[in-house]
């Protein structure tokens, strides 16, 4: 990603903490209240034009506050959002026309109107004209590959996955440059959610080109499909950097499995605790495999390889399981809950 | 401003189809509503009947002027609560229903601000309200022989005067139902207090004094008086000017300070996080 791309979405010295509500009424009746939650501290990050930009962190680390905030429905406590240039606050009207938000929130539609009507809807509050509209919807409707009779149904009745993809369909409804997608796979099925990955792969490269904002738990897809991340956590913003460059970031390790055969476990124990310190053996019909962990640039590889020779062993296969994000957040979460 | 204006025309309308179809898909209910009008028209015509046929009936030298054919006063109340009451309750329940459905932040994600999503949102109420009031006239003059007089113009003067001034309760209750979310004083005030309280069955007059003050302070007691005066005495301005200036104060107060209470509950709510909440 460039980083001379105009800038999206901008977000400065962010922070919101929610007060206790009607806290001076509660006050009055009992002497200690639940004190203000501190959801976001100090954050800040831009996104990108033309950009898929993940934000990845665990429950309660302030990824949702954010999108609300973005998204005008949470004011901030302090710190300013800006979307293309207008501040969220002052002109949330202008903020909400250049957004689109796509939550796994099911009851965000009218369960009793079809999905059609639901998305003619939503185009009618996007003030967009009937017959644009119509057109604007068969145009999702086919991006979404929903066939005609798909459109007719009632929502009510539309598959976990289907309901998934009319909610990002309704957000690129008045086509915004900036689409929120929070957890957009969540309760879809594998192939169901490669297909909704798919597409939103192809939003980045469309004529305007789409922003996007991706909160997720699975980190597998915020790495398939993100061009920068940011890990958030306890309110505040650990990191800010490409997948790759996070992951180099991070403490270089790797877990190497051996397939070996010719020996039996024993033999692979008495060869390799004594060279490694994690070692993990499995029996397999016809092979053992050996798991330990390496750090990038030690020599226990190649140690580990002579001593089996050692023994006479005959080694199948190599494989290496290098740092994902799942590490790398894990290990942010971890120096958070030292630090702050 | 011509833009603007179509724009909002645009959104209210997009509500009104909503509704429109979400009640197609509850049709048995609609009809239901519509014969239970029917029922209720027959019902008081038969209650009217016990008096009205006999024939040392008093009511045709009834000290209460309105209440001499006591079916077209309570039809005329019915109708006219009918109303008022959706120009407060679907105004305060715009938000609240929208929370409960789990719509009311993919609604507010369009570019579309909270007072539009109250009015607009209340929309097809009022014209089911419409076609509801005027059915309890219509039954009451197709199959009951009651007429009215007067000016309609008037009438509807005093129909609008108060459903606004109702409408400025139903923002207060927005807000409250905004912030505390539930248990809205304005409702359990409104609903229960003008049955009882502002004529709609029996004179106000017959309230004594200390239920009498309960009665003067209720917005529909001076609407319902004013229609009465219209349709069923055939009243005209001149006559009818005390009613419709008390109205029209009603509204010089509430307006202002039900607008100021309502952006001060959307600030509250948006700093709380609570707006979609319930």
């Amino acid at each position: 990603m460039e980083a001379s791309r105009a800038v999206a979405v901008s977000i400065e010295h962010l922070s919101k903490t929610y007060p206790v509500p009607l806290a001076r009424f509660k006050g009055f009746f009992r002497r200690s209240g639940k004190p203000p939650v501190e959801a976001l501290r100090d954050v800040s990050l831009e996104v990108r034009e033309g950009e898929i930009f993940g934000l990845i962190g665990p429950n309660g680390a302030g990824k949702t506050t954010l999108t609300k905030i973005i998204a005008t429905l949470v004011q901030p406590t302090e710190g300013t959002v800006t979307v293309r240039g207008f501040d969220s606050v002052r002109d949330e009207e202008r903020v909400r026309a250049l957004i689109g938000l796509a939550t796994a929130e099911e009851r965000s539609f009218y369960w009793r109107l079809t999905a059609l009507q639901n998305l003619l809807f939503f185009a009618r509050l996007y003030g967009m004209e009937e017959s644009a509209s119509r057109r604007r919807i068969a145009e999702l409707l086919n991006l979404f590959e929903f066939d005609e009779a798909m459109g007719r149904r009632r929502f009510g009745e539309l598959s976990t996955g289907n309901k998934q993809r009319l909610a990002v369909a309704r957000a690129l409804l008045p086509k915004p440059p900036v689409l929120l997608l929070d957890e957009p796979t969540r309760s879809l099925d594998p192939l169901a959610a490669a297909r909704l990955r798919s597409v939103i792969s192809q939003l980045a490269r469309l004529d305007p080109p789409v922003s996007v904002l991706l909160t997720s738990h699975n980190l597998s897809e915020v790495e398939e499909l993100c061009d920068r991340v940011a890990i958030i956590s306890q309110g505040v913003i650990r990191a800010v950097d490409t997948p790759r460059s996070l992951r180099a970031r991070h403490k270089q390790t790797e877990r190497v499995s051996l397939t070996l055969r010719g020996v039996g476990r024993e033999a692979v124990e008495a060869s390799l605790s004594s060279v490694v310190s994690d070692l993990e053996i499995t029996e397999q019909p016809g092979a053992i495999l050996a798991a330990f962990g390496r750090e990038m640039n030690d020599d226990l590889l190649d140690k580990a390889l002579k001593a089996l020779a050692e023994r006479g062993a005959e080694v199948l296969n190599v494989e290496s399981e290098r740092a994902t994000l799942l590490d790398v957040l894990t290990a942010f979460q971890q120096e958070g809950e030292v630090k702050v | 401003m011509l833009r603007s204006i179509k724009l909002l025309l645009r959104r209210v309308w997009a509500f009104v189809v909503r509704d429109f179809q979400l009640m197609l898909s509850y049709r048995l209910q609609f009809f239901l509503r519509v014969l239970t009008i029917l029922l209720m028209v027959t019902t008081l015509f038969f209650i009217s009947r016990t008096f009205m046929g006999r024939s040392d009936c008093p009511c045709a030298e009834s000290p209460f002027t309105q209440w001499r054919d006591p079916l077209a006063a309570w039809i005329t109340g019915l109708a006219v609560l009918n109303y008022f009451m959706t120009g407060f309750s679907s105004l305060a329940n715009a938000i609240r229903a929208e929370q409960t459905q789990g719509t009311l932040e993919s609604v507010l994600l369009t570019p579309i601000n909270v007072p539009t999503v109250v009015v607009a949102s209340s929309a097809w109420d009022f014209v089911q309200a419409t076609l509801f009031s005027f059915l309890y006239l219509f039954f009451g003059w197709l199959f009951y022989d009651v007429h009215f007089r007067g000016s309609y113009l008037l009438a509807l003067l005093f129909l609008v005067l108060t459903t606004l001034v109702l409408a400025c309760l139903g923002i207060l209750s927005a807000s409250f139902a905004m912030v505390f979310k539930r248990g809205d004083p304005f409702a359990v005030l409104l609903g229960t207090g003008s049955a009882l309280f502002s004529g709609v069955f029996f004179p106000t007059q017959l309230l004594g004094a200390g239920f009498g003050t309960v009665s003067r302070i209720l917005p529909p007691t001076y609407g319902l008086d004013g229609i009465r005066r219209v349709l069923i005495e055939g009243q005209g301005l001149a006559e009818v000017q005390e009613p419709l200036l008390t109205l029209m104060l009603f509204l010089a107060v509430l307006l202002p300070f039900s607008l100021w209470v309502f952006s001060r509950a959307i600030r509250r709510a948006k700093r709380e996080g609570s707006l979609i909440q319930y």
